[in-house]
């Protein structure tokens, strides 16, 4: 890909997962909130639900690309030394991927 | 036209003045990092309260924490913010009030949506 449609791509991907991150974190606002699990086995048992969690994993998907574009971007604009700019991209990386195995992990021995 | 003013000679912050358009993508920076930070924690805290029954007790405890309510709000401010920002900004890209007057609206509107929202939260959500 060239360099012009690589930053088209980063910034349809932006707009995509934007409207399926705002979407899903409403409705889930809305759904703890309205009907919200009042003890372990109520909370347990949502997110064990077959369409909690495929919700839910592509919530993570989305948030992990929507969250590397944005700070990305801003590391663009205020991080002008290379070596620090590539350091916190790396940092930014790790911080989202160890979450979302974090996550799945107690996803996955929830559902067990 | 009127007679136009000099435009300025440096960026002095206590002169210059951000038009509230400038106010919602500086928030819209500062929401969108401040909810990256807060991942790591909301990962723990999630995958804490889904292991035990000790564990789902200890994480409301901790968010019933005068610290976590801090937290917490400032978490609703900047998701209330980035969402409607958000959505102005994709009705801007699909050219949906992009005339001056409609965008300095909107940008009102998104400030202060954003600290209606968070209001309404703290009275019907923790008080």
């Amino acid at each position: 890909m060239t360099r012009t449609a690589q930053g088209l791509r980063a910034w349809l991907l932006q707009r995509f997962t934007a409207i399926f991150l705002g979407v899903y974190l409403v409705y889930a606002l809305l759904r703890l909130s309205l009907a919200a699990p009042l003890d372990y086995p109520q909370w347990r048992a949502w997110l064990a639900e077959p369409w909690t969690g495929v919700g839910t994993a592509l919530f993570l998907m989305a948030l992990v690309v929507h969250g590397w574009v944005g700070i990305r971007d801003v590391l663009i604009d205020y991080v002008h030394p290379v070596w620090m700019r590539l350091l916190l991209m790396a940092a930014t990386g790790l911080v989202l991927l160890v979450s979302l195995l974090w996550i799945v992990r107690a996803l996955l021995l929830a559902a067990r | 036209m009127s007679v136009k003013k000099p435009a300025p000679k440096f960026l002095n912050l206590l002169v210059i003045k951000l038009p509230p358009s400038g106010i919602v993508s500086i928030a819209h920076r500062v929401s969108g990092v401040l909810m990256f930070v807060s991942i790591p924690v909301i990962a723990y805290l999630f995958a804490l309260s889904l292991e035990s029954q000790q564990g789902f007790q200890q994480v409301r405890a901790w968010l019933a924490s005068p610290p976590a309510l801090v937290l917490t709000v400032l978490l609703v401010w900047s998701f209330s913010h980035h969402l409607l920002a958000g959505i102005r900004h994709l009705l801007l890209d699909i050219d949906v009030g992009v005339e001056r007057s409609q965008a300095r609206a909107s940008a009102w509107v998104v400030n202060l949506g954003a600290l209606l929202l968070t209001a309404v939260y703290l009275f019907v959500g923790v008080l």
